[in-house]
């Protein structure tokens, strides 16, 4: 059916596709957050909704893995020139937030349908309780926006007016949501286009049997890189700072099994769904997209020629329980459940850096802070405006330093010209520039991180710093590597009226107030020891490692800009060689004294035996009842002491049965 | 040489000669015109990269020997070098300091923070051509009004210098935050450099390109600075040369922007040349494509290593900025040019899955495809065009390059082999499969230009794109392609018909209001000046066409759009004028205006143009008639192997016509014909194919 010696050819035609599908929605598109942040991704799909090309250049890196078969399946009687869309978390689990909004077009051959086009934008605003639709304070959906389950935007070429008046009523810039919708529209229709011409030049048959070949091939692609990997099983955990405003830690665990070519994620002992908007929606799909994200980092990482499309998930089985924050049921928010994702993939990395030591990194800085600012100009109008995002360096590789100041997992951001921004928004920088000593130590150093400061000049101006986090665990080092430097925030540093502000996100600025932002950095990897004396005295000189860290941490004795060999290997004599797998860094080490891996499984073995609604109460109120106990019996006395107090609190169902066991 | 229409040669003593000259990675290319015959010479010399510009010796030799070319007839001498490219790939520029505002020390690290390859966990930064241990940060800071709210601290800038001088600066590159507003503050410090030390060159981001966003104009300041005693040491040769050799004219020197500059401004204002080579090769085309009458054309150049495309429309190349040289992006003005890594010499693989591949690995030049004999034995995109039989029937490049079908085969048989299928069948395979890597390429270039190729017509050149351009005009559903009669030196011929053309640009980044336009008069009017006084210095005599445009956005947007304006508008205060023009544009790239949206004018820019000389190339009137092939050859194409015809390119008169399958052979390429394709050659000798109907 298909020659197998023109899969490069159908693979670029199909690539070709989706990269014009990209730019003619970039160039289209209304909004920066399309246009410019880039914060939208296209696919052309197979007939089951399944993802068989995405572009490289272009969007962002979540989706490329994605099924759109379960939204797809909601609408009956597809026409030629129907377009459909939802932007709804919950109702077939395509869409992850209510800003993103999820479009697709059936693709007809002679009456017979082919393929779709597909792709997601996100709008600006949504509506609902804040403007942009997203809080990490907010604790149910209906908050997060308005909300449309799968339905057709577009009938045989016309747009449902009806729809469009209910969005544009309920939305705050409703012009930008528009000019998004209208261009991603454009971009399907090219896509549509596009696949005619495939159908064209292959064939219907040949290209039917070639689309099937490349998932195949992708996932043979995938599996050839697990089956390389030892069989095995292998245990991660992180943890967010906090699991909703200024609260409690948020544990993700992860149970890894590769057997053969296949591998099971196994997300079971993480945190009971969150009353925040830190919930990731996945409904418990297996394969979902936002679950594999660094899968398809690690799989491109090992082998860049892999073929990027469902096909490579298939080998992939994850299990989310529900009622968990990787699988919340409805109303749980789930706006900002970017910040849960980024430290769930720096938990798969931990899985994959144990059944893959030789080959992979240590933990990036996963922290991709994004500030804005809100205040007034000189001519009292009010202002709001993107500042930078700061980001963290990758983590040490197998083979050189981590990237500094972005890499790895964030490699998609940019930046906003300093001047641009001095000139179109009364701020001033003080600084923006890599962080001294806040890469981890290791053979290979991890990447720095990125140091942000800022003035302000009116009263009252409001600072929001969204997906802050690592500012209580760092980014781990491996293979004997040390942890990074933490995320930190400061008000008026290095004066009398300097303030921390710790992990908040957001702060509130007076005239001449200076605001400092820092990122985590990424981990290191190796032995420190182990690193070069030319390179230890190169970062120094270069201001990436002080002088007394070069001897505390490298055991490199510098003099004047200079190695003092001898002084150096008397130095390193005395240091024990690194080995341990991951260094996680004191505060996490002192945490787990208290919240041992025992005392953790224990808490959410409990939870997991509530009501869904119950859940993260009772986490809540646990941990207030910690202080000054440790460990599983710890948890089981301040446990007995929440039921005392709660006394309608249902008994957990698994923790009864083993406690009359 | 060319025979086809060149008048009898009469080399007299009032003979007057144009000479073009581009080097690429293999050889050096020569354009000359005799303009009072209109006698047209080209020819190539193999480079010499241990001596750059020995080679040019060489050619004006056998310019002399074959042409009767006396040097001191040579009235006009432009060049277009790579050795300021080649210093940065190869890293061989001078030891650099930077000297910026302390805390924004890292500026060209962070860059825009985005990298290439966002799928890879290792995704990296180029090492800075300035390592961080010679970026110095000093107490100075301008406003984004310009207000100086803390003067340079010159104590600071001392301490610096002597660090710089310490670990081993030569030069220095000064680059403030708002030098794009004010560019005093960076005069005063290079001022004071060169007062305490005056051994050291200095640039400052203002004086190289004064642009707003402080990433872009460092970077672009630091370029120029790396290149810049390599640049100047070898103009400075190259003067002495051809002085030597009794050449009056001074040379000029291809930019990247089109235009040309004299070798004086080339030492100062090296990076204006870093795109030179492919800027000129683009306006060569768009000559040609002018002179055929063609206004929308997709040129495509194929070298060993990469396929350059650039778009040509209403007869005039497109320009952009944030052209990548080596791994590091320049912002001056560039002709746009888009490039894959897939040329001749790209590599076919069958991978550990047993799919065939090709590229990006290439074979270069040395040791090239298998079929040049020179000890390659792995199947490059030449070898299956030698397999095939479109290749092979001629010697190629003047003579210096005979192919070896015996071993072509061999290395494609590998794969054939691994793949078991036959040989021929594996051949084509590797050619589609290379057009399809262009075609992505392709399609993107189109679809950031938002235009449809299929209105477009194809105009290959160099020496390999003659070969694939059919096969690719026909894979993007293009029908008309137009293959010049000399490929090989386009770029050259591009230098030798290229005008002076300076670039001035004023940040202005204020709304478009009546508060504005006072500082717009007073920008036009200090650009206008100083574009009259570069193309003066350039010893420029005639008129000059000045261009003015304004790059314009949306308030809220963060990039801009450039919008060409009247000098009337501004001259008038007609800011509905410059509004009406800014929609129209936006429209016309993003398919959408916003007629109440506030317009923000970030750039006044002007180019000073001074044309060069009216060139004349022979032509002649069609006289139709169907060209005879010299005789037939075997070539697979259409699934199997037939006769086709051969013709001799040297044969092809204007109004000859004939239909694909064909080949075509001349000294400097072979052009392949599909079936289908229906030939003719016009007046000017530009051979076009048309498909279809």
């Amino acid at each position: 059916m298909f020659d197998r010696m023109n899969l490069q050819v159908l693979a670029n035609h199909a690539r070709a596709a989706a990269e014009n599908m990209g730019y003619t929605l970039q160039r289209t598109a209304h909004s920066a957050f399309v246009k410019e942040t880039e914060d939208f991704t296209v696919m052309l799909l197979n007939r089951r909704g399944e993802t068989f090309a995405v572009p490289m250049d272009l969007g962002a890196t979540w989706y490329a893995g994605l099924t759109f078969g379960r939204a797809i399946d909601q609408i009956a009687d597809y026409k030629p020139g129907d377009v459909a869309f939802t932007n709804d978390a919950y109702s077939s689990f395509v869409a992850t937030h209510t800003p993103d909004t999820v479009l697709w077009k059936p693709v007809f051959h002679e009456g017979e349908l082919i393929a779709f086009t597909g792709g997601h934008i996100h709008n600006t605003d949504m509506g609902g309780a804040v403007p942009a639709s997203l809080s990490r304070a907010l604790t149910e959906i209906h908050q997060e926006g308005i909300r449309f389950p799968p339905m057709k935007i577009m009938n045989e070429g016309v747009y449902d007016d009806q729809i469009l008046r209910i969005m544009s009523t309920n939305v705050r810039k409703p012009d930008l949501n528009m000019g998004d919708i209208k261009a991603m529209v454009g971009a399907l229709t090219t896509g549509e286009r596009k696949i005619l011409a495939m159908v064209e030049k292959f064939g219907k048959a040949a290209f039917l049997a070639g689309v099937d070949q490349l998932l195949d091939h992708a996932e043979a692609q995938a599996r050839d890189v697990l089956r390389a990997i030892p069989d095995g099983t292998w245990d991660f955990t992180d943890y967010a700072d906090e699991d909703s405003v200024e609260a409690n830690p948020c544990r993700l665990k992860l149970k890894l099994t590769i057997a053969g070519d296949s591998a099971v994620l196994d997300f079971t002992g993480s945190d009971p769904q969150l009353g925040s908007s830190l919930n990731v929606p996945t409904g418990g799909d297996p394969r979902h997209s936002v679950l594999l994200v660094a899968i398809y980092y690690i799989l491109y990482t090992l082998n860049p020629r892999i073929l990027l499309n469902t096909g490579l998930t298939r080998p992939f089985t994850c299990i989310a329980p529900q009622g968990s924050v990787l699988n919340p049921v409805s109303p749980a928010a789930v706006g900002m459940r970017s910040l849960t994702c980024a430290r769930l993939r720096s938990v798969i990395f931990g899985g994959f850096v144990q059944a893959l030591p030789d080959r992979l990194p240590a933990a990036p800085a996963g922290n991709n802070c994004i500030v804005n600012v809100m205040t007034t100009d000189a001519r009292g109008r009010s202002i709001i405006a993107a500042v930078n995002p700061v980001v963290g360096g990758g983590g040490g590789m197998p083979h050189r330093d981590g990237t500094n100041g972005s890499g790895a997992d964030a490699a998609y951001l940019k930046n906003t010209p300093i001047e641009i921004t001095e000139t179109e928004t009364p701020v001033e920088f003080v600084k923006y520039a890599l962080a001294q000593d806040t890469g981890g130590a290791g053979r290979w150093r991890g990447g720095l991180a990125t140091e942000m400061a800022f003035r302000v000049f009116a009263p009252d101006s409001r600072i929001t710093a969204r997906n802050r986090d690592r500012s209580f665990f760092r980014p781990w080092g491996a293979l004997g590597g040390r942890a990074a430097g933490l995320s930190d925030m400061w008000l008026n540093p290095g004066t009398d009226r300097a303030r921390r502000l710790g992990n908040v996100d957001t702060a509130v600025l007076q005239p001449g107030d200076v605001l400092e932002v820092r990122s985590a950095g990424g981990g290191g990897r190796g032995d420190p020891l182990q690193r070069e004396l030319w390179r230890v005295a190169q970062d120094v000189a270069r201001g990436y490692v002080s002088v007394p860290a070069a001897a505390r941490d490298y055991g490199v004795v510098i003099v004047d800009g200079v190695v003092d060999e001898a002084a150096t290997a008397a130095l390193r004599a005395t240091m024990p060689p690194a080995t341990q797998p991951f260094h996680y860094g004191p505060e996490r080490e002192g945490y787990e004294t208290q919240w041992t891996p025992a005392a953790y499984d224990l808490l959410t073995e409990i939870l997991g035996g509530l009501p869904i609604h119950w859940r993260f109460f009772a986490k809540t109120e646990i941990f207030r009842r910690m202080a000054g106990r440790s460990g599983a019996k710890g948890v089981e006395l301040a446990f007995a002491e929440v039921r005392a107090r709660f006394p309608d609190m249902p008994a957990p169902s698994g923790f009864l049965q083993e406690a009359a066991e | 040489m060319d025979g086809a229409m060149t008048p009898t040669a009469r080399v007299t003593a009032e003979a007057d000669w144009k000479i073009g000259v581009d080097i690429g990675g293999t050889f050096m290319d020569f354009c000359a015109l005799e303009t009072r015959t209109g006698r047209v010479a080209s020819l190539k010399v193999l480079t010499t990269p241990d001596d750059p510009g020995a080679e040019l010796l060489t050619g004006l030799s056998l310019l002399i020997e074959r042409e009767g070319l006396d040097p001191a007839q040579v009235s006009r001498f432009v060049h277009g070098t790579t050795v300021g490219i080649n210093t940065i790939i190869q890293r061989r520029g001078v030891d650099l300091a930077l000297i910026t505002n302390a805390g924004f020390e890292d500026v060209i690290e962070l860059a825009r923070l985005r990298m290439p390859e966002v799928y890879s966990l290792f995704c990296a930064r180029p090492e800075q051509l300035i390592p961080r241990d010679r970026v110095f940060g000093m107490p100075a800071r301008l406003r984004a009004d310009g207000r100086e709210t803390v003067a340079p601290d010159m104590a600071a800038l001392a301490g610096a210098v002597a660090s710089a001088r310490a670990r081993g600066a030569q030069g220095i590159i000064v680059s403030l935050l708002h030098a794009w507003r004010d560019g005093s503050q960076e005069a005063a410090v290079k001022e004071e450099i060169a007062r305490i030390a005056p051994d050291m060159f200095v640039f400052t981001s203002s004086e190289v390109w004064p642009v707003i966003r402080e990433y872009e104009r460092t970077t672009t300041a630091i370029l120029n600075g790396y290149v810049h005693p390599r640049v100047a040491g070898y103009l400075t040769a190259l003067e002495h040369r051809l002085a030597g050799q009794g050449v009056p004219a001074r040379p000029m020197l291809t930019k990247s922007n089109g235009g040309l500059m004299n070798a004086a401004e080339g030492k100062r204002s090296c990076v204006n040349m870093l795109l030179s080579g492919t800027a000129s090769g683009v306006i060569g085309a768009a000559w040609l494509a002018r002179q055929a009458g063609e206004t929308r054309v997709l040129t495509l150049d194929i070298g060993g290593t990469s396929a350059d495309f650039a778009l040509i429309i209403d007869g005039e190349p497109q320009f952009g900025t944030g052209e990548l040289i080596g791994e590091f992006p320049l912002f001056i003005p560039s002709v746009s040019v888009s490039s894959i890594g897939i040329g001749g010499g790209s590599i076919a693989q069958v991978d550990e899955r047993g799919v065939l591949r090709v590229g990006p690995d290439s074979a270069g030049s040395t040791p090239g495809p298998a079929c040049y004999g020179r000890g390659g034995t792995q199947a490059t995109v030449t070898d299956a065009m030698v397999v095939c039989g479109w290749l092979g029937h001629s010697q190629m490049a003047y003579g210096q390059l005979q192919m070896d079908r015996a071993l072509a085969e061999r290395a494609v048989g590998e794969l054939a082999r691994r793949l078991a299928r036959p040989l021929q069948e594996t051949a084509q395979a590797i050619l589609d499969i290379a057009i399809s890597e262009m075609f992505v390429e392709v399609e993107k270039l189109a679809s950031r230009a938002g235009v449809d190729l299929r209105e477009f017509t194809l105009m290959p050149f160099g020496g390999g794109g003659p070969m694939l351009g059919a096969f690719l005009a026909q894979e993007m559903g293009m029908r008309r392609v137009m293959a010049p009669r000399r490929p090989g030196v386009v770029s050259a011929l591009g230098g030798l018909v290229a005008d002076l053309r300076g670039d001035f640009i004023r940040t202005i980044f204020a709304p478009l209001d009546s508060a504005t336009a006072p500082l717009l008069r007073a920008a036009m009017d200090g650009l206008m000046d100083e574009g009259r006084g570069w193309l003066a210095a350039q010893g420029h005599r005639g008129g000059a066409d000045l261009r003015l445009s304004a790059d314009m956005r949306y308030a809220g947007q963060s990039y801009e759009i450039e919008v060409p304006l009247q000098p009337g508008w501004i001259a008038e205060g007609n800011l509905s004028g410059m509004a009406a023009a800014f929609h129209d544009m936006h429209d016309r790239l993003y398919d959408f205006h916003d007629a109440a949206g506030e317009i923000e004018l970030v750039n006044l820019r002007l180019s000073a143009i001074g044309a060069g000389p009216a060139l004349r190339f022979p032509e002649a009137e069609e006289v139709a008639v169907q060209a005879r092939p010299r005789r037939d050859v075997p070539v697979h194409t259409g699934g199997r192997v037939q006769p086709i015809g051969l013709y001799r390119r040297r044969d092809l008169g204007p109004g000859a016509v004939f239909s694909g399958p064909a080949v075509v052979a001349q000294d400097d390429t072979t052009l392949a014909i599909p079936a289908g394709a229906r030939a003719h050659v016009d007046r000017h000798l530009n051979l076009y194919l048309t498909f279809g109907e």
